[in-house]
């Protein structure tokens, strides 16, 4: 043997020596290792300092349970904090570093806290909140927070892709173990679409691990043959590293695949991981076992390990944990991995079994001691002696590693993700899953069975169920031989009598001695246990500490394990990244983006734009030398209302209506009238909530009898859509109408100003004129000769205005002829801002007054209330609180000083009043600079303000703590007679 | 209005669309082929209140094709019927220039149905090739497998957080439609979830 690495054996690739590097000191691996195998090989047996205490660790387990070995793997944007060494499969270039400890793992001055241990013991935590109280900010939280941690997560930008994908699936085999390819074989064989998913890189999962031999071939090669068997069936999808982490309502599976962590950076078009939503018809829990620790004095030191982990090391990466080890037992198990390290030269010292009477099972040798337990393990930072008792006082042996079993629990946590608990059974000390249904089934040593005979059997009647359950014909089933073994266990949950820290949950350092503490101070219940001692709370999900704590608890309560239980089962089985929960929908595609069929256009007019929701729109335009977005808007609401605007507004929700009754679903669900409106014709309308409180409002015209065109707001477009169909599917499915959304069919453009007309006259065929086209004629017409268009005389501006809708592919195009047109007129291109700044000149409601809290009569709008019809919201909104006189209505409000600036937000007091809630009049809603009057004006909603015009406030910005004088007045700062519209 | 007179009308994805193979080159050539069909005429088609068998007896008089079943579509004489909702398809036809297939529908199913003209607020890209099925399994919740979305299967769903109306049209071949303003997002969207495949754009 030279170092630590077997002359023979194992699947590695000895010809492939990889580089890497572990606190910064380079190293050598072979392909085919795991970190944590790479550093056993080289001798490291220090690889860690534990959570509350620094305790020097080593690693504990071979798998995706391990709670000990925990790294900072890469570096800049790539480091990611509290990686498993055992789930890190070694490349060229790998960099990782040790976690929670200063100045080094070899040196850690934290490890002063062990002296401490005897206050530091379970609850600690939460006691340091009672009392004295002044300690928390300043003492406990920044020291505890500093001295117990994990990894640190890295504040750069993660440079990779994360992917997302569905699957469907006839049968889903969570597992890829001996029982999980038997499943996945016979299910496939018959036809049905089979997706075998696996957290290793190979298939095989124990196998790979154990001698064993199937159909008097090793057990690794026989995976290898079905394995590729599989691959060659086209309905059959392989997933290696896939860890399926939940299982949710309708058989649907979350899982993430590691695409790309086995290499120092994905490919070129590579995403790191992907995560998989996995819908399946059935499924098979084929997801094995995991061994548990025992708990003993010393357990956690360096050399300490699992006996099945121990065993995967020398068979599987041929990596000796050391020279001389003792195998501590309470079951067949351990047995079996002192014949391999024998088998492969590794010397075992001795077998202390616990029980009293063992089964006698093939010791290859190697002196058994029964009735022996381990009290205490020497050597701080790796393994030197065992200090161990059969009966006799104690007695020690020299070795530098212990291979420890306490039994198997099958993995059954996913078949518990459903709220579930699982049972349990006394033969195999152990928890086995819930009774679940056909969807889900657990098979081989996730089931409990953990002979590899059972495993092949089970594995291959539950893939032939699944298959038929799913319409497919399995034929006679093929379940290979294998030599059998026996297992046999006699509870062992604590070695009392140790003589130093035992420990029970590695991660979260909770020892033997904090779950009887927890029990006598009152937390019994094993899930309040589990919060008290934090057992089980750390990022390996208590995977090989649960149910030991639970054993702990039962002992310390006098219950049995059945009556213990287990703490509740959730998702996610082992930790998943963020990213691959963020997917691809991370910084510009975190949310869908909009555009207009004028963006463009609007884009040559130089325009600025402003997210509105999913939307872009253009927000102002900025000329050259113009410094300042107010100096922009300012110039286009003056050109506008000094002679013409052009101004896109696709984004306004559309929805055609149409049938024999489109008129009365309108009129069901305006509050206004609409029986009476002219085909050719507009008409504003105002849609209440059920509760009676403004929803929306917007123009909608007839084109003909039964055929209406309706416009919402941009915020609420898809909203009133699914209101209209709530309304006419629910309360109404009579009514013969239909109705869809053409939002995205038309680009609608608002042309403003005196010379609107004119600008427009030359471009369409139709005779505009106050004759032809009064104020809210609504009709088609064509434009540029040919292209179809709607034209609307509506104005939200007050100028003399139209809307003009055409079909959205031609929208760039006639946009750039009206400016052609109006080029005379000096047609200006406006933006969101000056038709805010037009409307609240105008006194026009928008969302900072329709903003779910004010009725129509709030707003001003209570003559709208048809008397003579029912509508959505008419019963409600004649609640008292409703209708209180008292209730902030709109009003207009201008500074008292004409140079004062108003802002939106800024509450309104009764002269002399002080700023409380009591004194509270209301607020200032929407403010604008308004060019027109050369000062700031705004809306209000203020209490009885409709009396109040005339009167002097105060106003109160607590953010910017200003207060000025104002005047309240009538909401139409501007063109009160509204005369423009008519010019 | 003469309908081969009206403008020309603007993609709204011009600016993304260009000829080419991109992303990653395999031996095998592109896993997918994209290409956005333009000019189309879409119409949505929703029964009138009982007239369901009217519009469907129409249909098949005037163009030898029945009212899809839910998530089906019919090819008939140059016109395609979608399934999208409860007595509610999309007609597409090609060549019928600037508002013709709504004149033509409206005349036709005159009184039976409420038509509207979603021409221009809907683009259509066709997705195929080998690797198709996993590129849209990327988005979407449907199964694509071919016994479960075989050919001449449309429904709607959601991709990348966006509606779209996906129709199966050949053994590898499939047609996405989605609203126009959100074209361009969901390019960026899907030819980044093409990439590892390979693709070309036609």
């Amino acid at each position: 043997m030279s170092g630590y690495r077997l002359e023979r054996g194992g699947l590695i690739n000895r010809e492939k020596r990889l580089g890497f590097t572990f606190d910064g000191k380079p190293y050598q691996g072979l392909e085919g290792d795991t970190l944590a195998s790479a550093l056993m090989a080289n001798g490291v047996r220090l690889m860690a300092r534990s959570f509350k205490y620094h305790r020097p660790r080593g690693v504990l387990t071979a798998g995706s349970a391990e709670p000990n070995a925990l790294v900072e793997l890469r570096e800049g944007g790539r480091r990611e904090a509290n990686t498993r060494m055992t789930m890190i499969e070694l490349y060229e270039g790998l960099v990782a570093k040790s976690q929670n400890r200063w100045p080094s793992l070899y040196f850690d001055v934290s490890a002063i806290n062990q002296l401490a241990s005897p206050i530091l013991v379970a609850g600690f935590y939460y006691k340091t909140f009672m009392w004295p109280k002044a300690f928390w900010e300043k003492l406990y939280e920044p020291v505890i927070r500093r001295a117990a941690g994990l990894g640190q997560a890295t504040y750069e930008r993660d440079p990779d892709r994360y992917e997302k994908s569905y699957a469907h699936c006839d049968v889903l085999v969570i597992g890829g173990g001996p029982t999980g390819l038997m499943a996945a074989a016979t299910a496939a064989r018959s036809g049905s679409r089979v997706l075998l998913a696996d957290e290793g890189a190979m298939f095989g999962g124990s196998l790979l691990g154990e001698t064993e031999e199937i159909d008097a071939t090793s057990g690794v090669e026989w995976a290898q043959e079905v394995t590729a068997e599989l691959a060659s069936l086209p309905e059959v999808t392989l997933l290696p590293r896939t860890t399926v982490f939940g299982w949710y309502d309708d058989n649907v599976f979350g899982a993430v695949e590691r695409v790309a962590d086995h290499k120092l950076m994905p490919g070129p078009y590579e995403p790191r991981q992907r995560y998989w939503r996995i819908h399946a018809k059935r499924a098979i829990l084929a997801a094995g076992a995991e061994e548990r620790p025992l708990v003993f004095g010393g357990n956690d030191r360096p050399g300490v390990m699992l006996a099945s982990a121990v065993r995967s090391y020398v068979n599987r990466h041929a990596a000796a944990p050391g020279r001389t080890g003792v195998v501590f037992t309470n079951n067949d198990s351990g047995y079996r991995t002192a014949r391999d390290l024998r088998a492969k030269g590794v010397r075992i010292a001795a077998i202390f079994d616990s029980r009293k009477e063992a089964s006698a099972p093939d010791a290859a040798g190697v002196e058994v001691m029964t009735g022996a337990v381990i009290t205490h393990v020497a050597g701080s930072l790796g393994v030197t002696s065992v200090s161990f008792n059969r009966g006799r006082g104690e007695e020690q042996i020299d070795c530098d590693f212990v291979a420890m079993s306490g039994g198997f629990n099958p993995n059954v946590h996913l078949a518990c993700h459903r709220g579930q608990s699982p049972i349990w059974n006394d033969a195999l000390q152990a928890f086995v899953p819930p009774e679940t249904g056909s969807p889900l089934v657990a098979a081989g040593a996730a089931g409990g069975s953990m002979l590899l005979s059972e495993c092949l059997k089970e594995g291959a009647l539950a893939g032939a169920q699944a298959a038929n359950d799913t319409g497919f014909h399995c034929k006679a089933l093929a379940v290979p031989l294998t030599r059998d073994d026996r297992y046999a266990i006699a509870p062992l949950w604590w070695v009392k009598e140790s003589r130093s820290k035992a420990f029970v949950d590695f991660q979260n350092d909770v020892t033997a001695k904090d779950i009887p503490l927890t029990a006598q101070e009152g937390y019994r219940h094993v899930e309040l246990a589990k919060r008290y001692t934090t057992l089980g709370m750390a990022t390996d999900g208590g995977r090989t500490s649960n149910i030991n704590g639970a054993g702990i608890l039962a002992g310390a309560t006098g219950r049995s394990m059945a009556e213990v239980g287990t703490t509740t089962y959730r998702p996610y089985f082992t930790p998943v990244s963020f990213g691959a929960f963020a997917g691809p929908f991370a910084a510009k595609h975190f949310q869908p983006v909009r555009r207009t069929p004028v963006h463009e256009w609007a884009e040559e007019q130089g325009a600025v734009f402003v997210e509105t929701g999913l939307w872009m729109r253009s927000s102002w335009f900025p000329r050259p030398g113009e410094t300042d977005w107010l100096e922009s808007v300012t110039r286009e609401v003056k050109a506008t209302r000094e002679s013409a605007g052009i101004c896109d507004v696709s984004t306004l929700g559309k929805i055609d209506i149409q049938g024999a009754d489109a008129a009365e679903l309108l009129n069901r669900v305006y509050c206004n009238g609409w029986n009476t409106l002219e085909v050719g014709k507009a008409r504003y309308g105002l849609m209440l909530r059920e509760d009676g409180i403004v929803f929306d409002d917007g123009t909608t015209s007839r084109l003909s009898e039964d055929h209406f065109f309706m416009t919402t707001t941009t915020a609420n477009a898809a909203r009133v859509m699914s209101h209209l169909e709530f309304c006419h599917q629910a309360l109404w499915p009579d009514l013969d109408v239909q109705y869809v959304s053409v939002t995205e069919q038309w680009a609608q453009m608002a042309v403003a100003g005196p010379n609107a007309r004119r600008c427009l006259q030359k471009i369409t065929d139709a005779e505009l004129n106050d004759r032809t086209f009064p104020y809210m004629a609504a009709r088609e017409v064509t434009v540029l000769g040919h292209v179809p268009a709607r034209l609307f005389r509506i104005s939200f501006s007050g100028e003399h205005a139209y809307e003009l809708s055409v079909p959205a592919d031609y929208g760039n195009l006639v946009a750039r002829a009206l400016m052609h047109a109006g080029a005379e007129f000096n047609i200006t291109p406006y933006g969101v801002e000056a038709l805010s700044v037009m409307r609240i000149e105008k006194g026009h409601v928008a969302g900072s007054e329709l903003n779910g809290t004010t009725t129509a009569a709030d707003l001003g709008l209570g003559r709208m209330m048809s008397t003579k019809k029912d509508y959505v919201g008419r019963m409600m909104a004649q609640r008292p609180g409703l209708t209180r006189p008292d209730r902030e209505v709109v009003v207009g409000i201008r500074p008292a000083n004409k140079t004062d600036r108003l802002y939106s937000g800024a509450h309104i007091l009764t002269k002399g009043d002080a700023p409380s809630l009591e004194n509270d009049q209301g607020y200032v809603s929407s403010v604008a600079f308004s060019p027109m009057l050369d000062m700031w004006i705004g809306l209000a909603l203020c209490k009885r303000g409709r009396e109040r015009h005339g009167e002097t406030v105060q106003l109160f910005d607590g953010l910017r703590d200003m207060h000025i004088e104002a005047e309240l007045c009538e909401p139409v700062h501007f063109d009160k007679e509204n005369k423009r519209l008519h010019a | 209005m003469p309908e081969h007179s009206a403008p020309e009308r603007t993609l709204p994805l011009k600016s993304h669309l260009r000829q080419g193979r991109y992303g990653a080159m395999l031996p095998q050539g592109p896993g997918v082929r994209l290409g956005v069909r333009h000019p189309l005429s879409i119409v949505t088609i929703i029964a009138r209140k009982e007239k369901e068998p009217a519009v469907s007896a129409a249909l098949e008089a005037h163009y030898g094709l029945a009212a899809p079943n839910p998530r089906r579509m019919t090819l008939g004489q140059g016109l395609a019927l979608l399934w999208c909702g409860d007595q509610q398809y999309y007609a597409i036809a090609e060549g019928r220039g600037e508002g013709g297939l709504h004149a033509e529908l409206k005349e036709r199913l005159q009184g039976l149905a409420s038509l509207s003209d979603q021409s221009h607020g809907r683009v259509v890209i066709a997705v195929s090739g080998p690797k198709a099925r996993a590129l849209l399994a990327k988005g979407s919740a449907i199964d694509f497998h071919r016994r479960e979305f075989p050919v001449n299967s449309s429904a709607p769903t959601q991709m990348a957080h966006i509606g779209v109306h996906v129709s199966a049209t050949s053994e590898d071949g499939f047609e996405l439609s989605l609203f126009r303003a959100f074209s361009e997002h969901f390019w960026e969207w899907l030819t980044e979830q093409a990439s590892e495949f390979g693709y070309e754009v036609i």
